[in-house]
């Protein structure tokens, strides 16, 4: 059974929606800049709370951003003609690691201020909320799920909707991720001291760290008769996805890159691909040391000397943790759609350990066929997509 | 599907003692969690920096792999709601120390991803096979569930499968948006042991699960969920709820006797996995055939689950012989 794409939505720093980030993409804009007061190089997506409150006409309520940014990129994949029909059996799967700790936070320190436990809005930390709230922004009842494996969610996300769909329990699914910026995950990847000062440059000998970001994306997957009954078009085919586990770290990964070569051998099977057949790859490629070298060994491990056209898109969003998986995933589906391969910015000298050239200037008219995207978490989480041509 | 292996830690002695579901009773006062001697199943350097919720998942992890003699689950999947409550919390509070400038020690928020409770299984056991973290509030489980169903489907076998959630005391106004002033936020996990096909006799299937967000009209939800399974309400022989609005009782005893309901709420406190327990002490009741609760022989058993009132748990069990 096919599983086809037939919408995307996307905001993030490179762009509110698909044609600002398709833009920035194939004119190589980075949305990363210096933020103040911190300093820190951050991708932030440049609309208030508050905005995206009066502009999406939402009820009253105390909003997580998580709610707000899932919101702007849902909608754009929803679109606004969708009202469900109740004979197509609809669900989402979304995906967070912050969810709405955004809130909590504000209200902890709040209350710690107030010297006095400020606790009612612990509960707004509950994932599953944010994602409810996105459903009903969009009138989505039915199967609501969340998944939470850190920087691989947004892909676990999809991957869960298209099993979904597999095992006939449902005919169309809006599948993504989300998190924002909040105090918490930006003092988190502080404490760890991953963070670049400038520019990240994945994959580069020089590289020496990440820039955080925020942002959602949303794609619809469709069977067959769904898309007839909505009249949707297919923009490209889900045919290949893969979770495996590297096993050797809480967070960082292995010197050989065991998990993120099984995820995509397995994805490749799951295809039933070759990894020849691979026209683009978009890695998950962070900018750390760590994990730019273990994801180079396990492509090296996978495509041995034919290396397909690869990048990494981090240094145009920043990482936006379990949003990646779904923001990279609609690259993908956009590079199909539109012959493209997207450049990995800032990369100048090939790191010694595996010589990995990645795709460094934008690439138009292309015909892919196969585009494969990984995205890795902490616990050792590995994802791989495969997206192909119709 | 059939659980060839269960073990669950509660506020009540439930760990390693099957059979348990003749012995708990009504939680009444605030309780603890207890927890067994965990120095025999959790290696010293990985048990000394767990929090409450890792360290009963783990040994739920073990205590299954144990029972049915696998080393390597072919998947791990966990349902949790809140995740690691307990280092998300030490971690706000280090921030705000740390407002004015200085380090952060990182310890906390590594393992304050919901997803470290999978991941630290998946550690401890060096397996490197799918492991997926489900967080919809109260139908995580159900969630995690359905997830271990299509893999079973798909081929993959021993599947572990749990769910599981810590009480912290910021948390505990989370219970004013279930409405159980009167029910204790409590702590619990419970994991699984999923395969194919039965690896002993008398077994439990679970022969059916579902989840609902949004709901509007739990009734017809259920009738369906029981149609669909070709069952009549009266076929059900024990219906495992927990609720905490007296509506929702009257919507379930309008398909339903009073006899066939029992509130597992009151056994397992409130927390919002707790249909994993429920699940656990469903199938420790399938295993002896009876339950001191009810005079009657039970052999199919339906948990339903509205923990949140507009979210849907669906998980229907039977025993099988031969």
């Amino acid at each position: 059974m096919d599983i086809f794409v037939t919408s995307i939505g996307l905001v993030s720093a490179a762009g509110n929606g698909i044609e600002e980030n398709l833009l920035s993409l194939q004119s190589g804009r980075t949305g990363i800049q210096q933020s103040e007061p911190s300093g820190l190089m951050l991708g932030e997506v440049l609309m208030s709370n508050a905005s995206i409150v009066s502009s999406y006409q939402l009820p009253p309520a105390d909003y997580s951003r998580t709610t707000l940014l899932g919101i702007v990129a849902a909608t754009e994949a929803w679109g606004s003609s969708r009202t469900v029909d109740s004979s197509l059996r609809t669900g989402i799967v979304s995906s967070t690691s912050v969810g709405g700790l955004d809130r909590m936070e504000a209200y902890y320190f709040e209350g710690k201020r107030a010297n006095h436990q400020q606790t009612h809005p612990m509960m707004t930390h509950d994932n599953g909320g944010t994602t409810e709230h996105i459903a009903r922004a969009l009138g989505i009842s039915g199967h609501i799920g969340t998944i939470s494996t850190a920087c691989s969610s947004g892909a676990n996300a999809i991957m869960q909707g298209a099993r979904m769909i597999l095992a006939n329990k449902l005919d169309r699914v809006l599948v993504g991720g989300v998190d924002p910026l909040a105090h918490f995950n930006i003092n988190g990847f502080r404490s760890l001291g991953i963070y670049d000062p400038a520019h990240c440059r994945p994959f580069d000998a020089s590289r020496s760290g990440l820039n955080l970001g925020e942002g959602a994306a949303y794609l619809v997957l469709e069977n067959a008769e769904s898309m007839k009954r909505m009249a949707s078009q297919p923009i490209c085919r889900l045919t290949g996805w893969n979770n495996s586990t590297d096993a050797y770290h809480q967070t960082a990964s292995s010197a050989n890159g065991k998990g993120a070569a099984l995820a995509m051998e397995r994805a490749l099977k799951k295809a039933d691909l070759t990894p020849s057949a691979i026209d683009y790859l978009n890695a998950h490629g962070t900018g750390t040391r760590n994990n730019d070298l273990s994801e180079s060994m396990a492509i090296r491990r996978i495509f041995g000397d034919q290396i397909p056209p690869f990048s990494s898109t981090k240094a145009f969003t920043g990482h936006t943790l379990a949003a990646a998986g779904a923001i990279e995933a609609v690259y993908c589906v956009l590079a199909i759609e539109h012959g493209s391969i997207f450049p990995n910015l800032n990369f100048a000298t090939a790191m010694e350990e595996t010589a990995l050239i990645p795709a460094t200037r934008s690439l138009n008219g292309q015909r892919l066929q196969h585009v494969l995207s990984n995205s890795f978490g902490f616990g050792g989480n590995c994802s791989s997509l495969i997206f192909s041509n119709l | 599907m059939f659980v060839s292996a269960y073990s669950t830690i509660s506020h009540q002695a439930s760990f390693q003692r099957h059979g348990f579901s003749a012995k708990l009773t009504a939680l009444s006062a605030p309780s603890e969690v207890v927890h067994p001697d965990y120095a025999s199943l959790i290696p010293p350097m990985y048990r000394r920096r767990m929090t409450d919720v890792l360290k009963m998942s783990i040994a739920c992890t073990m205590d299954c792999l144990a029972q049915v003699s696998v080393e390597q689950p072919g998947a791990i999947i966990v349902g949790t709601s809140m995740g690691c409550s307990t280092f998300t919390q030490r971690f706000l509070d280090k921030i705000y120390a740390a407002r004015q400038g200085g380090r952060i020690s990182p310890t906390s928020f590594i393992l304050s991803t919901h997803n470290s409770i999978a991941g630290q299984i998946s550690l401890l056991l060096g397996n490197h096979n799918y492991n997926m973290t489900h967080t919809q509030n109260s139908v995580s489980f159900e969630q995690g569930l359905m997830d271990a169903m299509l893999h079973l489907k798909d081929g993959l076998d021993n599947v572990l499968a749990g769910g599981a959630d810590e009480a912290i005391n910021a948390l505990y106004n989370i219970h004013t948006r279930l409405g159980v002033e009167n029910i204790h936020p409590s702590s619990g996990a419970s994991f699984f042991l999923l395969t194919a096909e039965a690896k002993a006799s008398p077994t439990v299937a679970v022969i059916d699960v579902e989840s609902h967000g949004l709901i509007s009209d739990a009734p017809s939800l259920i009738s369906t969920f029981l149609q669909t399974n070709h069952l009549s309400e009266s076929e059900i022989d024990l219906v495992l709820y927990a609720s905490s609005f007296r509506t929702q009782v009257s919507e379930l005893t309008a398909l339903f006797q009073a006899e066939q309901l029992f509130d597992y709420q009151s056994i397992s406190g409130s927390y919002l996995t707790n249909s994993a327990f429920a699940m656990a002490y469903g199938v420790d009741i399938l295993h002896q055939g009876d339950f001191p609760f009810r005079d009657r022989q039970i052999r199919r058993i339906l948990i339903c689950n509205q923990v949140i009132p507009e979210n849907i748990g669906l998980i229907l069990l039977e025993a099988k012989t031969g």
